[in-house]
């Protein structure tokens, strides 16, 4: 860890926002996640601090925002969410919700089913199922579920927590679940159009991060990048507040790539599905257009991390993260993803395949993002699919992530490709294996066997996500499951 | 079902406005505490150079060794553990030097100007290899009934193996902390997390060298414990407490998650050698056992929890001939700790492993097979106590209807005679757990009981509350003496000036001792007023009603043939008060009939048992090692319950950590000692889609004259060993794809597709 104390100058953040129905201006240190700033700016300690790495849903907040039209309410874990990103929008943690004396509905529910034992998870979970309830009046068992699998419950009172949401869901109108303060700051989220200014303060505290900017355009952007050449950018932040809380790490300029229109696109066009690198897993997840032409990658989501990692986390910063066990990134290898990287003076295009170099190293020059990420248009016959293999079956990170794409006409196969994550130091396509189905009929395929050969192809490591022989045994599990599952929709037909 | 009131504490958690330690505005002068961990397991110092540290701006003292007022002393069983080592470093993680500063991460940046020079020494971790070199914290313990050796020669078959189960991390959702507040003179209040106010008191006391008097202990509730703050707390309290002591100023000791899972203890790896005879029935004849659990670097616990996984390790079985040994065993880890079940579960894991093997040996469902070994009433354990009102001829009979037992293994063998991929399995786990601390001197509890002139009520024990709602079981205890509504009544936190010398609140015991406790004051309270009653009856309606007749009720007092003719509680307190009568009791209560000689494994340790059984049936994806959980059929007996929803959370939460345990918590460790999974995106715990698809648990009542207060029993334990039901289940599933292999534990899809 470096020691940057007087190095450079601290800036703070004036940003504009709603807590709990008040709009407030607030100078935030920079880099501080909401979380943070809740407790040592706000004194507001109901929103509890667990793991601090997104990964236990104790510090669960919501945030209510304009978007497409409608204002839409989002669970966030507050200790990943920097609150920089607040501006313009409505913070609500569980000191908005309800009093002792006149508990919210949801409040109420968990009560009377004894939803609750030690307390510590308690206004996670009530955050958790307000931002629930407050789109969803009437949610499914799968909804609940995601909704709710980012939230530990140490004491396990899971079964009685689905006791209340069921009672809520027969029972409740979602007039009453959203309280009437929530709705008049509705009004003003929309009229919302203070711009964030930054001041400059010198301090001697020394803090993790000296510089957070939010630049609103990309030639802002390109210039800050130009100024502050040692910038790290961010987009939703859950990896880089991960190395900041857990790792200690500093960051002296960071520079935020989500309040940038062009980077928020999605939309489809001949060449494919266009992804802007600050589009978050749940804008792909809830998109039509994903649903209906990408139908593989709306299902990858739902595994991905939680729903309030999902909510703020991006598909662009997987990428960019260049993660080896990235959950995104076999899948969009072996759809031929391409990526449109952009600098102050370029835009160059690259296929996603060549864009991992080595170890957590990218081919993203200094000063240059990933803009767009595309995705070509799936060919009707083609098997797509990905599977998943972690140790516990949700919010985890994969020990082995593999999918492959097989294009085959009449029986018979006609191209193909594996990449998987997990079992080098980035992710790989396999060169075997587009070689070991090529031209082959369908039903003659003798998948324990190409599992074996593929296995051979990796050397994976052990480390805590697994042993070499785990990994070894996944590869060839996979291929077993995709190849089997291909030769029973070839029996079908 | 009786499920009020509801939780006492209910609108409070709901609203964020509950009040935890630390989460709180810091105090005026508050100094934030940061450690300098030890790096490796096994080392000598040869230096300790804070002197950069403590020259850093913002930095107001850094602690070590050298600054301890006191005894550099912390250990209770065994006096081995130092606060901050001298010269041999025991485990990674062990604290080293304290760094105070004004700012939480100026804290930090000094830590990292301590210089630290070390001479490694060679580092042991496994049980084993500590047992074969004799070191241990005690010699080995021993308890023995019949002769084994002489029944195993006789048995008709014999098996014998090698079991392991490995540790698990607590994971409260709050972590190990403490705020030290320095007061008048050389005292010093404690805000403290811990389950054990009279330990912490007494070591704090100790490092410092001030009478326990000097030491006020305030417990306002955890988030969470489930055995790691029962010991776990006390050196972050000592900590704090020196740094207060040391700088007069307010210091907060907050550990982080991965402080926190990295460097304290957990529950106790166990490896297990046994031999077995039994007969062509499945009846087992003879049992030899040798328990290792690996106790860490210090002695912490672990005599204690050996000692239950000992008296546990028949588990709900009668064993004519059987020994059972134990050994504590000192390695290089942080020193492992009660957990939730605190032995038992290990103990009760190897017994359960072999029935199956034996069921599997002889072709005996294992249902079959755990009836013939029932224990009856009028049988003894082996450590002599009489088995007196067994119930599990009825639980195993009732699991059975429940579970449509004989259907439901039809449908499994079709199942898998369909399926090559996917595999379902049954497991059956009983329990029969015994209840009270197997160290006779801690079933003891205080309570204090005031009633206020407004017919309020307030009342303190030595228990903690940490989400077992003992403070609602309390208030229901004393709700039914004095017969005054639930929400009249406030029970306090755990603080040591109004109850000293408390045992801490383990061992399933916390209701029943502190309940009891307050009971007893309450009853005080009672008896005192009755007289008040009478006279103000009297006075009032000129009726007269003898002591014995007078009703306590709904918050009203009368005789019991003229319920018209009442008085208010509330009137008849501030009477009595006129009157000078006292309305304040204090209530003492102690187990009775312990006794247990440990130099001969004979005695009575256990005021009651409680039983139940659990099985579940599971799918397994034998190509991904994933696996969902079908079915869990739980019956449970209950004595009396005090209050059914609170008991019914207890048995679903206690399960999932059961759960957890078995199949998906792992703790991976390096060559060198350092504890890898240490964070929760690589060490998972049950989330909410880890529950099985259906639960059902049938409470039975049971008789209630060897129960505790009101006929209640304890809870908070017994139900973990249902967890591991879903293990069995999951091996019988395994061994359909893998019939000559053995599933390790625990059974992640690691374990499962090996």
């Amino acid at each position: 860890m470096k020691n940057q104390i007087t190095q450079y100058e601290t800036h703070l953040n004036r940003i504009t926002f709603f807590l709990n129905g008040e709009k407030i201006t607030a100078d935030i240190p920079a880099g501080i996640s909401t979380l943070d700033w809740l407790h040592t700016k706000k004194h507001l300690y109901g929103t509890k601090c667990s793991c601090n790495e997104g990964d236990c849903g104790a510090c669960t907040v919501v945030i209510a925002f304009p978007f497409e039209g409608i204002i839409i309410y989002q669970a966030i874990t507050s200790c990943l969410y920097p609150a920089a990103k607040l501006h313009g929008k409505h913070l609500i943690t569980i000191e908005g919700l309800g009093s002792p004396e006149k508990l919210h509905p949801i409040q109420q529910a968990l009560l009377t089913h004894h939803g609750i034992q030690c307390g510590y998870c308690t206004p996670g979970f009530v955050l958790s199922l307000f931002a629930l309830f407050a789109m969803q009046p009437h949610p499914d068992r799968k909804t609940v579920f995601s909704a709710l699998e980012g939230n530990l419950c140490r004491c396990g009172t899971y079964q009685n927590i689905l006791n209340a949401v069921d009672e809520l869901s027969a029972n409740q109108n979602v007039k009453d679940l959203v309280p009437a303060w929530c709705r008049k700051v509705e009004q003003e989220l929309f009229r919302f159009q203070e711009q964030d200014s930054m001041l400059v303060v010198k301090t001697e505290i020394p803090q993790q991060v000296n510089c957070y900017l939010m630049p609103e355009t990309t030639k802002q952007l390109f210039d800050l990048c130009a100024e502050h050449p040692e910038s790290v950018f961010i987009a939703g932040g859950t990896d880089i507040m991960v190395q900041k809380n857990i790792n200690r790490k500093e960051f002296p300029f960071l520079i935020d790539l989500t309040a940038i229109p062009e980077f928020n696109r999605l939309y489809l066009q001949q060449d494919g599905l266009h992804i802007g690198s600050a589009v978050t897993y749940n804008q792909l997840w809830e998109s039509g257009i994903v649903k209906t032409h990408f139908p593989v990658l709306h299902n990858l989501i739902s595994q991905i991390a939680s729903q309030q990692i999902r909510n703020f986390g991006t598909l662009g910063g997987n990428i960019a993260n260049a993660s080896p066990v990235g959950d995104t990134i076999p899948l969009l290898m072996v759809l031929n993803a391409s990526l449109w990287l952009q600098s102050q003076l370029e835009l160059r295009h690259i296929p996603l395949k060549d864009f991992f170099l080595a170890y957590r190293k990218t081919a993203l020059q200094k000063g240059e993002i990933i803009k767009e990420i595309i995705i070509p248009p799936l060919t009707e016959d083609n098997y797509v699919k990905t599977v998943k293999s972690a140790k516990r079956q949700s919010v985890d990170i994969s020990s082995v992530i593999t999918a492959v794409n097989i294009e085959y006409k009449n029986g018979r196969i006609i191209n193909s490709a594996l990449a998987i994550g997990g079992v080098a130091s980035i992710p790989v396509l396999s060169k075997k294996f587009p070689f070991l189905l090529k031209s082959k009929q369908i039903k003659a395929l003798d998948p324990a066997a190409i599992g074996k050969e593929i296995e051979s192809e990796f050397e994976p490591i052990t480390d805590v996500r697994g042993t070499a022989l785990f990994r070894r045994e996944l590869i060839r599990n996979h291929l077993i499951l995709y190849l089997q599952e291909l030769q029973e929709a070839e029996n079908e037909l | 079902m009786n499920s009020e009131p509801y939780h006492l504490s209910g609108t409070l958690h709901l609203c964020g406005k509950s009040r935890f330690i630390a989460d709180e505005p810091p105090l005026q002068g508050e100094l934030y505490a940061k450690f300098l961990f030890s790096p490796v397991a096994h080392s000598l110092i040869t230096k300790l150079d804070i002197s950069a540290a403590e020259k850093m701006p913002g930095v107001v003292k850094v602690i070590t060794s050298a600054s301890i007022p006191g005894i550099n002393q912390i250990g209770t069983v065994i006096k081995d553990e130092p606060l901050f080592p001298e010269k041999e470093i025991m485990y990674v993680g062990q604290p080293l030097a304290m760094v105070l500063a004004e700012d939480e991460y100026i804290a930090e940046l000094a830590v990292n100007k301590i210089i630290l020079k070390l001479e490694e020494l060679p580092a042991i971790f496994a049980a084993e290899d500590a047992y074969n070199k004799k070191q241990g914290y005690i010699s080995e313990r021993k308890i023995e009934s019949g002769d084994v050796e002489t029944a195993l020669k006789n048995a008709p078959f014999t098996l014998q193996g090698r079991t392991v189960t490995t540790g698990q991390e607590h994971f409260y959702l709050e972590g190990q902390r403490c705020l030290a507040v320095p007061f008048e003179g050389n005292r010093i209040t404690l805000h403290t997390a811990t389950q054990s106010t009279m330990e912490v008191q007494e070591v704090t006391s100790r490092v410092l060298g001030i009478p326990a008097n000097d030491v006020i202990i305030e417990v306002p509730r955890l988030g969470g414990a489930f055995g790691g703050k029962e010991r776990g707390a006390t050196i972050w309290a000592c900590m704090a407490a020196l740094a207060a002591f040391l700088t007069k100023r307010p210091v907060l000791v907050k550990l982080t998650r991965s402080e926190d899972m990295h460097y304290t203890g957990k529950r106790h790896p166990f490896t297990s050698l046994w031999q077995v005879g039994y007969d062509e029935n499945g009846k087992i004849l003879a049992y030899d056992l040798l328990l290792l659990a690996n106790g860490g670097a210090y002695a912490d616990l672990s005599m204690a929890i050996l000692e239950r996984a000992m008296f546990h390790s028949e588990n709900a079985y009668f064993i004519p001939d059987i020994r059972i040994r134990g050994y504590a065993c000192k390695t290089n880890l942080p020193p492992n700790t009660a957990f939730r079940g605190f032995g038992a579960p290990q103990g009760i894991f190897v017994m359960e492993s072999i029935l199956d093997k034996i069921a599997r040996q002889l072709k005996i469902d294992p249902l079959e097979i755990r009836q013939r070994n029932a224990y009856q009433n009028g049988q003894l354990t082996p450590y002599g106590q009489e088995i007196t009102h067994s119930q599990l001829n009825n639980i195993y009979a009732k699991l059975a209807e429940k579970a449509n037992y004989s259907m439901l293994k039809e449908e499994v063998a079709e199942f898998n005679k369909h399926n090559p991929r996917y595999k379902r399995g049954i497991g059956i786990t009983p329990v029969k757990f015994g209840i009270s601390f197997t160290t006779a001197l801690l079933n003891q509890g205080s309570a204090l009981v005031w009633v206020y002139i407004d017919g309020s009520v307030s009342v303190s024990t030595g228990g903690v509350e940490m989400g077992q709602e003992l403070s609602t079981k309390v208030a229901i205890v004393v709700s039914r003496v004095l017969g005054i509504p639930v929400n009249q009544i406030r029970v306090e936190s755990s603080n040591t000036q109004r109850i000293g010398n408390a045992s801490p609140t383990a061992a399933s015991t916390g209701s029943d001792i502190n309940g009891n406790a307050a009971r007893l004051a309450a009853e005080k309270i009672k008896a005192n007023l009755t007289q008040s009653a009478i006279a103000l009856i009297a006075q009032k309606y000129e009726l007269t009603v003898f002591p014995e007749d007078i009703i306590f009720s709904e918050n009203k007092v009368f005789g019991k043939d003229f319920p018209d003719a009442y008085i208010t509680f509330p009137e008849l307190v501030s009477y009595a008060h006129t009157e000078r009568i006292p309305l304040a009791a204090y209530g003492y209560y102690k187990t009775p009939g312990l006794w247990f000689d440990r130099d001969k494994g004979i005695g009575h340790p256990f005021h009651y048992f409680v039983y139940g059984a659990a099985l579940a049936e599971v799918e397994l994806d034998t190509l991904l090692g994933e696996h969902t959980i079908r079915k869990l059929f739980i019956v449970h007996e209950n004595g009396n319950s005090l209050n059914e929803a609170i008991d019914r959370g207890q048995i679903e939460g206690a399960v999932l950590q059961g759960i957890g345990w078995c199949t998906m918590e792992d703790l991976i460790y390096d060559e060198k000692g350092l504890y890898l999974s240490a964070n929760p995106s690589t060490y998972k715990i049950p989330g909410i889609r880890n529950l099985p698809a259906e639960t059902y648990i049938e409470i039975i009542p049971s008789a209630t004259e060897e129960a505790s207060v009101f006929g209640s029993k304890g809870i908070g334990e017994p139900p973990l060993i249902y967890g591991l039901s879903v293990f069995f289940a999951l091996q019988a599933a395994y061994k359909e794809a893998n019939p000559e292999k053995e599933l390790s534990f625990p059974a992640t899809p690691e374990s499962l597709i090996k």
